[in-house]
C-alpha cells in the first residue's frame, strides 16, 4: 500500500516534468500558483524596504545637498551627449531617406523596476524584479541595466517578475558582432558567474578579441541594438564546425539595483 | 497533536522554508545551502504524526518548483523520494542520537540532489557548479541547530 503511495506523486512528476519541458500546458497554472506565492516576496523584501526607509529619513541634509549637486552634474554630461545622439540620429534619418531605407532608429519606452532578489535557485541564474503585470510588464520582455541587456521576463505576476538573466545556461539571445554585423546566439555557462557563450559563427568569420556583440533584434522577439558582450577568447579548432566564442556581459549581473524594462520589440 | 495541528504545523514551516529560500544569498552560500524545504520537511516528517506524507511532499515540491521557476516536478519528485526514505527510517530517526540524525538528514539530502541533478542533466547537460555538491554535507550540519529552532517554533 505504501509502494502505491509512493508510486502515485512519483509517477505525477514524472508526467509533470515531460509535460513542463516539452509543452506550454501548465503555464496558466504556475502563473496562477505563482501570484498565489508572491506575496512571500513582499515580506521577504520587506526588511530591504524598512531599512531603505530608515536611510532616506536618517540622510542628513549635507549628504542629500551634495548627492544633488553631484546628480545634476551628471544630467548635464548626459543631456550633452544626448546631444551628440539626436544629431547623429537625425544624420542617419538623412541618409536613411536619401538611400531610399525603410530602417528607423527605434523608440522604445523603458519602464524603472528595483531587482527584489537575485537568483533563487541553484542552477539557474533569475532575477525577481518589482513590477508586474500591474505596471503593464509582459512576458519576454527586454531587460536592460546602465551597461547593457541582463535578460528577459519569463514569469509575470502582478506585482512582481521572474527576469531570467543572459548568463543562465537555458536563455538565448540572437546577437550580432557590432564591428561587421555577423550574427549567432548567445548562451550562459553555469558553471561561470560571469560568462556566456556564442554559438552558430562560422569557423571563418571575421571576430577579434574585444569586439562587441549586441542584441541583434533577429526573430521580432527583442530589441535590437544592445549592448550584451565583450569576446574574451575564441576558439577555432578544426574539428568543430563554428567558432567557440567566449563572451563578457557588460552587464555586471551581480550587482543590479535597477533595471529597465524595454517595452515593446522590433518593426 | 490534533490532525488540524500538524497541517497548521506544515503550513507555517514551509513558509518559513520558502522566505528563507528567497533570501539573495552570495552565490557560493546558496550553491552550498540547505535543501531549507527538505530539512524541514524533514522535521515534521519524523515529531509530528501527519498524515499523507507523500502527497504533502508531492504539493510542497510543486509549489517550490513554480516559486524558483524550475522545471515543474523537478522539487516534487526528489521531495517525494528522500520523504521515502526518511519515512523509511523514521523510528530509528526519532530515537536516534543528534550524530546518527545528521547521517541520516545526509543520506536524505543525497537523494534529493541526485535525483534534483539527473532531471538536471537530462534537460541542461551536465554544467554544473561544484560547490553544490557541498549541500548534503551543509544541511547534516545545520541539522542540529534547525530542529533546535523548529522546536522552539513548533
Amino acid at each position: 500500500m505504501r509502494l502505491l503511495k509512493l508510486f502515485v506523486p512519483v509517477f505525477l512528476s514524472i508526467i509533470l516534468i515531460v509535460l513542463d519541458t516539452r509543452f506550454s500546458y501548465l503555464d496558466n497554472f504556475k502563473k496562477f500558483t505563482l501570484t498565489l506565492l508572491s506575496p512571500i516576496y513582499v515580506i521577504v523584501d520587506l526588511p530591504s524596504q524598512v531599512i531603505d526607509w530608515v536611510n532616506d529619513k536618517g540622510a542628513d541634509n549635507e549628504m542629500l545637498i551634495s548627492e544633488n549637486g553631484y546628480l545634476k552634474a551628471q544630467l548635464i554630461e548626459l543631456k550633452v551627449r544626448l546631444q551628440t545622439y539626436n544629431n547623429l540620429a537625425l544624420e542617419n534619418q538623412k541618409i536613411s531617406k536619401l538611400l531610399d531605407s525603410s530602417y528607423k532608429i527605434p523608440n522604445h519606452n523603458v519602464k524603472l523596476a528595483r531587482v527584489k532578489s537575485i537568483s533563487q535557485s541553484r542552477l539557474s541564474k533569475k532575477i525577481i524584479i518589482g513590477k508586474g503585470s500591474n505596471d503593464g510588464v509582459t512576458l519576454s520582455e527586454l531587460i536592460i541595466s546602465s551597461d547593457g541587456a541582463v535578460g528577459q521576463v519569463i514569469q509575470v505576476t502582478p506585482m512582481f517578475s521572474t527576469v531570467r538573466l543572459l548568463t543562465d545556461p537555458t536563455q538565448h539571445m540572437p546577437v550580432k558582432n557590432s564591428r561587421n554585423g555577423i550574427k549567432g546566439i548567445t548562451k550562459g555557462v553555469a558553471s561561470s558567474e560571469n560568462s556566456m557563450i556564442i554559438e552558430f559563427i562560422p569557423l571563418d568569420s571575421d571576430v577579434k578579441i574585444g569586439d562587441f556583440f549586441l542584441t541583434s533584434g533577429i526573430g521580432n522577439s527583442y530589441p535590437s541594438g544592445y549592448l550584451v558582450g565583450r569576446v574574451t577568447s575564441i576558439d577555432d579548432s578544426i574539428d568543430a564546425s563554428f567558432l567557440s566564442i567566449s563572451l563578457q556581459p557588460t552587464q555586471n549581473m551581480n550587482n543590479l539595483e535597477f533595471v529597465l524594462v524595454i517595452k515593446g520589440k522590433n518593426d | 497533536m490534533t490532525r488540524i495541528n500538524h497541517t497548521f504545523l506544515l503550513i507555517k514551516i514551509s513558509i518559513i522554508a520558502f522566505m528563507i529560500g528567497a533570501i539573495s544569498l552570495p552565490s557560493f552560500l546558496e550553491l552550498a545551502s540547505p535543501f531549507w524545504l527538505l530539512t524541514f520537511f524533514t522535521y515534521w516528517l519524523i515529531y509530528s504524526n501527519g498524515k499523507n506524507v507523500f502527497t504533502s511532499a508531492f504539493i510542497l515540491g510543486i509549489l517550490l518548483d513554480v516559486f524558483q521557476g524550475a522545471i515543474l516536478g523537478q522539487n516534487a519528485l526528489a521531495l517525494v523520494l528522500s520523504s521515502a526514505f526518511i519515512l523509511n527510517v523514521k523510528k530509528s530517526f526519532f530515537v536516534s542520537n543528534i550524530t546518527t540524525q545528521q547521517v541520516y538528514v545526509f543520506f536524505s539530502t543525497l537523494i534529493y540532489l541526485i535525483t534534483f541533478l539527473l532531471i538536471h542533466l537530462m534537460f541542461n547537460g551536465l554544467d554544473i557548479k561544484w560547490l553544490i555538491l557541498l549541500s548534503p554535507f551543509i544541511s547534516a550540519l545545520l541539522w542540529p541547530l534547525i530542529r533546535f529552532t523548529l522546536a522552539k517554533i513548533k
